[in-house]
């Protein structure tokens, strides 16, 4: 049971029993506010009755010609709210904007070793495009997967054939 | 001379310019200096490198000069970007933010319809908010490039003219304002201009604010919107429909929504509440129609219900939620839709085994009885399955005990238990966490949270309501050991850490505190919205340059935001997200208001002030670049804002007992009284050192170059000002009489420092201070005496110190945490308070030794006083007195610190190695967990006393001399 909005300022203040959690990063707030700025329908929150925050998620889109696609920038879900679907509704709302301002896909980057992330984004429709070397540093570097579902104007399904070989992040062009 | 350069290679210039800039980012600002002093020996017209002098000088501290540089390159008018950029940076370092506006008007003075200083001088206006000024330059832009968003810049301008401008509270002007923006966009969409979605909205907001709700509507359902702005929210039909209360559209468009989406409780409340309307409406409307009934509604929640599939709480909590509101209208709602027990237990066996079931079903509480609560809670516990000899099957099974307790401790039935039944209840809590762990809590991943720890939370509530009781802090030290005994086996659970952080503050543990506030990891904008849980504690806490670390990080996150502010409202400009503009000033308010912003800063200086330990000049430098300016209160009292995320701590307490909002109110209110006790007491002291030592003119230049320098006599004027403000404000503080904050539950705010600053003898102490200060710059005759009553004061401030010390180790007998806190914060004050003396005594004493030694020829000044008036008291008795006084403090504070070093660890609670022995615990797990708490403990009184000491020491050798 959730109440979808779009994220405002005044919830950075609030969103603590969220950001507590040891997988969500809290940015400084030149990030947030850029994304705020410049996509700001891209920037979701799901609260639940009790007028609690039950979890986020934050994209763009980007991109020219058929790479104009959306992107999955970070989404989260409060410990309390998990089990409830609420990662595929957040997902869902993405993909309809994205629909809507007509893009050829959206992707993601996860964690090579978040299994339960990429388990739910498989189940979502998603697939791993590629393996992006070396994208999360750390005390260890962590490899990434780059997950991509196609949306309806990609009529032919270019934009999911996965690459073989993995890519380093300096290779790829993020547009 | 501008001119000069133009026929100059840029790409030259920027090559040589290189090493400045180079420098100047990683911050080596000696060296960006010297380059550009060596560049300018060559080019000494090149105005860049000059600003980047100026630039270089500002970030060494070196004000004044800086300023002069700067002021010379402006007066050139430069027009080249990177010497208006860089002379922009130091301006808004400066926050002179008038100047860059300045600078940039003459710039397009000299090209005129230059595109890109035009946009330049616009963000200038931005960062002032002068709208009327931003419309104006946005319409130049648009004239010199017609770019739709330069044309929209000019109409939002014009909309904040009607809406937050000076203007915004004369409703003709608004109503102008607000019709010409609509005009403006009128005209563009004649045109066929309009383009984008946030013009579209911007439309849209512009007819609401007008209150033309039907021409947004069909505006917002036209043909135009749905191309320019398909991802329109729905929730704006919602709006639009119930302002024009067309409820039966809004009912039909919720139904078809519901259909579709059948979680949504934005919908459900909007759906419910049309249904309601179209209910009252008929009676308005009369017969003809066919009535509306609520059956209609609760029929619709019953089909979406029947035709899911997969169960989602949605329609179920929608009929709760009916329920609820129809009772609230006296309406047959146990008829229509069935016992209300009985759908909360039928929730319950739904959705019982989600950790949210808990806040779902805490909703509907309120509006039921404490008894029919306390009934529900005991069906629930019934429902739940466990008994007191069974045990929770699988992990669904154990999430639905754990709901259900924690819906009785809501409804109350825990809280008036005698205590023994609450320690049999805290065992079965403890048995149960240790039962689920070790059943279905093996296997975690490092970032999940152990199944079975809102046991052991709830356990921790329980023993905190038996130590309130008791008044004693054994159950509630137990409490934290099995804290920290869970953390250890789930390593990411941040209400374990927070509890833990509360409890360690509550026993004056600043180690373990600190320990736990480290692990939580709490940084960026979290540092403000989670500050209450620590660094607002920690003033006066017992420590005093051992929490300078913390304030230091708050206060960068903060002054880094102050920095940024206005550049994320810019932001919005650039992609002219008209959405986010209104709400990003007032995040922009909230954030830079901060009452712990302005708290910790009034701290952190007073804690420097405090513990200053070089020698004079030092010290006196130091307090220079603090730049305190008494006379000028600079705290914006009515524009606070209170930041804290309250909710973030989770709890079940008794809804009828915890009202989180009148805590909120009431610790917020005191909160904002410490702030005036403390920054009152930084500008009554400052006042006490300027009197002898005046502010160097470098102070002024930094605050905009506007106060002239103070006129003789007005030096005294200020203290004096102060001083009665400061008698006034503790008058006034003790004729509110505010009790101090609820300890009820764990939860519960910690007491503010308050009570703390009205019990100990501030008030006196500084009021006295200040006749002294006076007395000995007059000499006049009363001074003795004044000097007599200081001392005394001084006495009672080191009995006091000593007193408590010696309390705290009789306490320890008893219960060696109970009180610490309370204590600690004692000792600290007096500290504090003696630290400022001997600081202001030095700072005395240098100066009449100076005095003694350049002006020992001079008569003393005064002669042209009248002549009744008595001769002041010489300088050099002056001096003797002085003396005198500092070997009084000296004295008292040895005492000090040989009572310190009497003062005992805290002795910890009983047997402590027994109180796990019926958990099934590692004998070795056990002897560590509890060595490492108790150890915990030792260190940090240890190193507290160590820090005290110190301070009291580098006090001594301040005044010894």
């Amino acid at each position: 049971m959730t109440t979808l909005r779009p994220f405002t300022c005044d919830d950075l203040f609030k969103f603590n029993n969220v950001n507590f959690d040891p997988l969500t990063e809290t940015y400084g707030l030149s990030f947030y506010t850029q994304y705020l700025a410049k996509w700001p329908e891209y920037f979701q929150l799901a609260e639940s009755p009790s007028g609690h925050i039950m979890g986020y998620i934050m994209g763009k889109v980007e991109g020219h010609m058929d790479n104009w696609h959306g992107h999955v920038t970070a989404l989260t879900v409060s410990p309390d709210y998990r089990r409830l679907g609420l990662a595929a509704l957040l997902m869902n709302f993405l993909e309809d904007i994205s629909e809507k301002k007509r893009a050829y896909f959206v992707d993601l980057f996860v964690r090579k070793s978040n299994k339960v992330a990429i388990n739910m984004y498989t189940n979502l429709g998603y697939i791993i495009y590629r393996t992006i070397l070396e994208y999360y540093s750390g005390d260890q570097d962590e490899d990434a997967y780059d997950m991509r579902k196609a949306l309806s104007r990609d009529v032919s399904k270019k934009s999911v054939i996965p690459y073989t070989q993995p890519v380093r992040l300096e290779d790829i062009d993020m547009n | 001379m501008a001119h000069q350069q133009q026929g100059m290679d840029s790409a030259l210039f920027e090559r040589r310019l290189r090493p400045v800039y180079d420098n100047l980012e990683v911050g080596n600002n000696r060296k960006a200096l010297q380059e550009s002093e060596k560049l300018l020996r060559k080019h000494p017209n090149l105005l860049c490198a000059r600003a980047l002098k100026g630039l270089s000088l500002l970030r060494l501290g070196r004000y004044e000069e800086s300023h002069g540089c700067l002021q010379t390159v402006a007066e050139e008018k430069p027009v080249d970007d990177s010497t208006l950029q860089v002379l922009s940076f130091c301006y808004r370092e400066m926050e002179q933010l008038d100047k860059i506006v300045e600078l940039y008007q003459h710039a397009v003075k000299q090209t005129p319809g230059n595109e890109e200083l035009l946009a330049h001088l616009f963000v200038s206006h931005v960062r002032v908010e002068d709208y009327k000024a931003q419309q104006a330059v946005a319409l130049q832009l648009y004239k010199a490039q017609p770019k739709n968003a330069y044309y929209f810049w000019a109409v939002i301008s014009v909309v904040f003219q009607g809406i937050r401008g000076p203007e915004s509270a004369i409703p003709e002007k608004r109503k102008l304002y607000l019709a010409l923006a609509q005009r403006m966009v009128d005209k563009h969409i004649k045109e066929g201009k309009l383009e984008t979605e946030q013009e579209a909205f911007l439309y849209l907001h512009i007819l609401k604010l007008q209150s033309k709700y039907q021409e947004a509507w069909e505006f917002l359902t036209g043909e135009l919107c749905a191309k320019l702005y398909p991802g329109a929210p729905v929730s704006m039909k919602f709006e639009l429909l119930k302002v024009l209360g067309n409820w039966q559209e809004l009912n039909e468009l919720l139904q078809k929504l519901l259909e579709a989406d059948r979680d949504r409780w934005d919908y459900y409340k909007e759906y419910i509440q049309s249904c309601f309307e179209l209910l009252d409406g008929q009676a308005a409307e009369g017969a003809d129609k066919p009535a509306y009934m609520l059956n209609t509604c609760h029929d619709f929640l019953l089909h979406i219900i029947d035709s899911s599939e997969r169960k989602t709480r949605g329609p179920y909590l929608a009929r709760l939620e009916l329920h609820q509101r129809m009772r609230a209208k006296q309406l047959p709602a146990e008829e229509l839709i069935g016992d209300f027990d009985e759908l909360i237990i039928e929730y319950f066996c739904l959705f019982g085994d989600k950790s949210c079931c808990t806040h779902d079903i805490a909703l509907f509480l309120p509006s039921i009885s404490i008894e029919q609560r306390q009934s529900l809670a005991s069906k629930l516990l019934q429902e739940s399955g466990i008994t007191s000899t069974s045990l929770p099957q699988n992990k669904e099974h154990m999430q639905k005990h754990i709901c259900a307790l924690q819906i009785s401790r809501m409804c109350g039935a825990h809280i008036e238990l005698p205590v023994d039944h609450l320690l049999a209840f805290y065992t079965a809590l403890k048995l149960h966490y240790e039962h689920g762990h070790s059943s279905f809590g093996k296997q975690l991943l490092a970032t999940e949270m152990g199944p079975s720890d809102p046991y052991a939370l709830l356990a921790a509530n329980v023993m905190y309501d038996i130590s309130v009781r008791e008044q004693k802090s054994d159950q509630l030290f137990e409490a934290l050991c099995l804290l920290q005994y869970v953390l250890r086996n789930s390593t990411s659970n941040f209400h374990v850490k927070l509890l833990s952080l509360k409890i360690y503050h509550m026993f004056g543990c600043m180690l373990g505190a600190q320990e736990m506030y480290d692990y939580l990891d709490i940084k960026q904008i979290q540092l403000d919205s989670m500050g209450y849980v620590h660094c607002n504690l920690l003033p006066l806490s017992g420590r005093f340059s051992g929490v300078r670390n913390c304030f230091d990080t708050t206060l960068k996150f903060f002054t880094n935001s102050y920095k940024e502010r206005l550049e994320y409202i810019a932001l919005t400009y650039r992609f002219c997200t008209f959405s986010k503009m209104g709400e990003f000033m007032n995040f922009k308010e909230r954030l830079t208001n901060s009452l712990l912003y302005v708290a910790v800063s009034v701290e952190a200086q007073l804690c420097d002030l405090v513990s200053c330990y070089g020698n004079i000049q030092q010290n006196l430098s130091a307090y220079v670049a603090m730049s305190i300016e008494p006379a000028d209160d600079r705290i914006a009292w009515h524009e606070l804002s209170d930041n804290r995320d309250l909710q973030a701590i989770i709890r079940w307490d008794p809804l009828h007992l915890d009202n989180t909002d009148a805590e909120r109110k009431e610790s917020y209110d005191q909160e904002i009284e410490v702030l005036q006790l403390r920054s009152l007491l930084l500008r009554l002291f400052a006042t006490f050192i300027d009197l002898y030592h005046a502010p160097p003119s470098a102070k002024l230049a930094m605050s905009n170059a506007k106060t002239p320098p103070p006129a003789p006599g007005e030096d005294t004027a200020t203290l004096e000002l102060l001083r009665e403000s400061w008698t006034g404000l503790h008058q006034r503080l003790r004729l509110m009489n505010y009790k101090p904050l609820s300890q009820r539950f764990l939860v519960n705010l910690l007491p503010t420092r308050l009570h703390l600053l009205l019990e100990l003898p501030y008030e006196r102490f500084f009021d006295d201070l200040a006749q002294m200060v006076l007395d000995m710059h007059s000499g006049a005759s009363q001074l003795t005496l004044q000097c007599k009553r200081v001392s005394e004061n001084v006495a009672s401030v080191m009995d006091v110190c000593v007193q408590t010390i010696t309390e705290n180790n009789e306490c320890n007998a008893v219960d060696g945490l109970w009180k610490r806190r309370e204590h600690q914060q004692k000792i600290a004050a007096c500290l504090e308070i003696l630290s400022l003396y001997a600081f202001l005594l030095s700072v005395l004493n240098d100066k009449l030794q100076f005095n003694a030694k350049t002006k020992t020829k001079k008569k003393p000044s005064g002669d042209n006083k009248a002549q009744d008036t008595p001769l002041p008291i010489s300088e050099k008795e002056r001096s003797q007195m002085l003396r005198e006084l500092m070997r009084q403090l000296k004295h008292k504070l040895e005492a000090c610190d040989a009572a310190i070093r009497t003062w005992k660890a805290p002795t910890l609670p009983r047997d402590l190695s027994s109180f796990m022995a019926d958990m099934s615990l590692k004998p070795e797990v056990e002897a560590t967990l509890i060595g490492d708490v108790s150890a915990t403990f030792k260190e940090s009184h240890e190193l507290m006393v160590t820090e005290l000491r110190n301070l009291i020491k580098d006090k001594i050798r301040m005044i010894g001399k």
